[in-house]
């Protein structure tokens, strides 16, 4: 006995780490998207472990956040205040291949580029972020989105928006439609609302917004609610689920949105359409019948398919909401994990943090956070934690998270985007 | 005898390298998503790296039960214990300010 465990100790002392250590020095770890999700990911393992040959494959030069990108509709800020270069990721050590992944071989362990060229790996991180629906409402297709933008990827669509509210008359009416859960950014929409009337007050007084709904209810409602009846009275009316809000056809001649219970024309339409992961996670096989990823909670690897790790909105995270700050979180455990496991160690379970800040008016902001654990096989609220900032706020509250809030943006692209 | 010794050495150095920035306590690394590890201009969030374990515990604390008034903190305090605090606490005074 002695000696077999002598043995054993000897081999894995003098054989069998080298060659794991050789092995994980050497590693090939290929990161699809260079969002919040992947950009994070890629320079953190870089940071972690600068010996690994990391690649991070991303089609666009230019990132365009849409963490304030409703700002920008506000005319509150300019849309190249949202736009991130890759030259920081470059520089920290990462390999940038300036193209799109169209396919991932899972048993061989390869990505196919759209350039022609393929990448082989030991891990890959899909952090691709949505797609739309676009069968899900009835005549909303990529070209209908040119007439009624959905601006929920940040950019072009973004611009678009802004341009038509700038071109509507005083006295036109906004319509706005959000969709079911889940959804990337769960108080986006309302925050859209609040900055888009906040815009209204000023420059077309006369003109009203309609916000339609697939829920009944939505993230930090009591606040958007009260913020809403104390700075815009009569300016939002929001249609719940229950009251006829989900929208099921559009027409983008006439800017009509049809719902269960009736049609509503507006002079600017902004459709958001229901979602799911990047079209490369179904590719890859790690996408299930919901169109989203299931992945375990402490690497957050695929439960689909092995070495694959699936971060930010393509993934479900438990109790988690698709947020920027959320894949980032998510991408510097994932990180880590892959670290240990390149090194045959086993990861620990990880505490996650969200917190996602939305404005009602410029010097007006709310919160909502969280704090997630793995439990039973998904990332969990630890209960007694997190919650939303007070329905009443004393001493400048809503001042000073608004300061959160731009303070938070700026941290967090220079921490993803360097 | 080095074809021994070699090996050996090399797994060494890398346990002694890279293993301890991946060893940071659960939480820690949601931490900077907030809080810069580097001067970020514009920011009226505080840097808490490389500022006293004992300091940051002590605010922790105090964020959690009320006794210090917060906007998102005492939210997020609610969601470590002690031990796991603590952890974070000493990770973070560890890190260049
Ligand atoms: C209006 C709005 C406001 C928001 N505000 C906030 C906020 O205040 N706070 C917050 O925390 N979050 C906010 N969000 C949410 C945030 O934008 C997302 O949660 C975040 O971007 C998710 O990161 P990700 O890495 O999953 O995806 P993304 O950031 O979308 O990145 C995905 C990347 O993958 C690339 N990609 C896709 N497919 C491929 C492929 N096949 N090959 C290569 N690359 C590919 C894309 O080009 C893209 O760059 C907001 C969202 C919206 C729409």
């Amino acid at each position: 006995m002695a000696t077999r465990r002598h043995f054993l100790k000897l081999g894995a002392g003098a054989g069998l780490a080298p060659a794991v250590a050789l092995a994980q020095r050497k590693a090939k770890i290929v990161v699809i998207g260079g969002g919040f999700g992947g950009a994070t990911a890629a320079r953190t393992l870089k940071a972690l472990q600068p010996s690994l040959q990391v690649t991070l494959v991303e089609p666009n030069p230019v990132y365009t956040s849409c963490p304030f990108s409703n700002s920008v509709l506000a005319n509150l800020r300019e849309i190249d205040q949202q736009q991130f270069r890759y030259d920081g990721i470059r520089g920290a050590g990462v390999t940038v291949a300036g193209t799109s992944a169209t396919a991932v071989d899972a048993d061989a362990k390869t990505v196919t580029l759209a350039d022609g060229n393929s990448l082989s790996y030991d891990r890959l991180i899909i952090s691709p972020g949505i797609d739309f629906d676009w069968k899900a409402i009835q005549g909303y297709d990529e070209a209908a989105a040119e007439k009624m933008p959905h601006a929920w990827k940040a950019g072009a669509q973004t611009v678009l928006l802004r341009r038509q509210l700038q071109a509507m008359d005083d006295g036109g009416l906004v319509v706005m439609s959000a969709p079911a859960n889940p959804f990337r950014c769960p108080p986006g929409p309302y925050e859209r609302a609040s900055l888009i009337a906040y815009w209204l007050k000023i420059w077309k007084p006369k003109s009203k917004l309609l916000l339609l709904d697939a829920k009944d209810a939505f993230s930090k409602q009591r606040l958007f609610q009260n913020g809403w009846a104390e700075l815009y009275p009569g300016l939002i009316e929001w249609v719940p689920l229950s009251q006829g809000g989900k929208v099921t056809a559009v027409d983008p001649a006439t800017l009509t949105l049809t719902t269960e219970f009736g049609a509503h024309r507006a002079a600017v339409a902004n459709v958001i359409p229901p979602q799911r992961a990047g079209a490369i996670a179904a590719q890859a096989g790690v996408a299930d019948r919901t169109g989203w990823c299931p992945v375990e909670p402490v690497a957050f690897e695929s439960t689909l398919r092995p070495n694959i790790h699936v971060l930010g909105d393509a993934a479900i995270m438990g109790g988690m909401p698709k947020s920027a700050f959320a894949a980032n979180a998510q991408a510097k455990v994932c990180a880590a994990a892959i670290v240990k496991l390149l090194a045959g160690e086993k990861p620990q379970d990880p505490i996650v943090i969200n917190t996602c800040y939305s404005l009602v008016a410029a010097d007006y902001g709310i919160s909502i956070a969280g704090v997630y654990r793995p439990n039973k096989g998904q990332l969990t609220d630890i209960p007694g934690a997190g919650g939303t900032s007070p329905l009443e706020a004393v001493g400048g509250l809503r001042g000073q998270e608004a300061l959160y809030a731009s303070s938070w943006f700026r941290t967090i692209t220079a921490e993803t985007f360097g | 005898m080095p074809r021994t010794l070699l090996p050996g050495l090399a797994s060494m150095i890398l346990l002694a390298g890279p293993a301890t920035a991946a060893d940071a306590p659960p939480g820690a690394s949601s931490c900077t998503g907030c809080h810069a590890p580097k001067k970020v201009a514009d920011s009226v969030i505080p840097r808490i790296a490389g500022r006293k374990a004992s300091d940051i515990v002590a605010f922790m604390r105090e964020y959690r039960s009320g006794t210090w008034p917060s906007s998102v903190m005492g939210r997020i305090a609610k969601g470590l214990d002690d031990q796991q605090t603590e952890a974070i606490a000493a990770w973070l005074a560890a890190q260049p300010e």
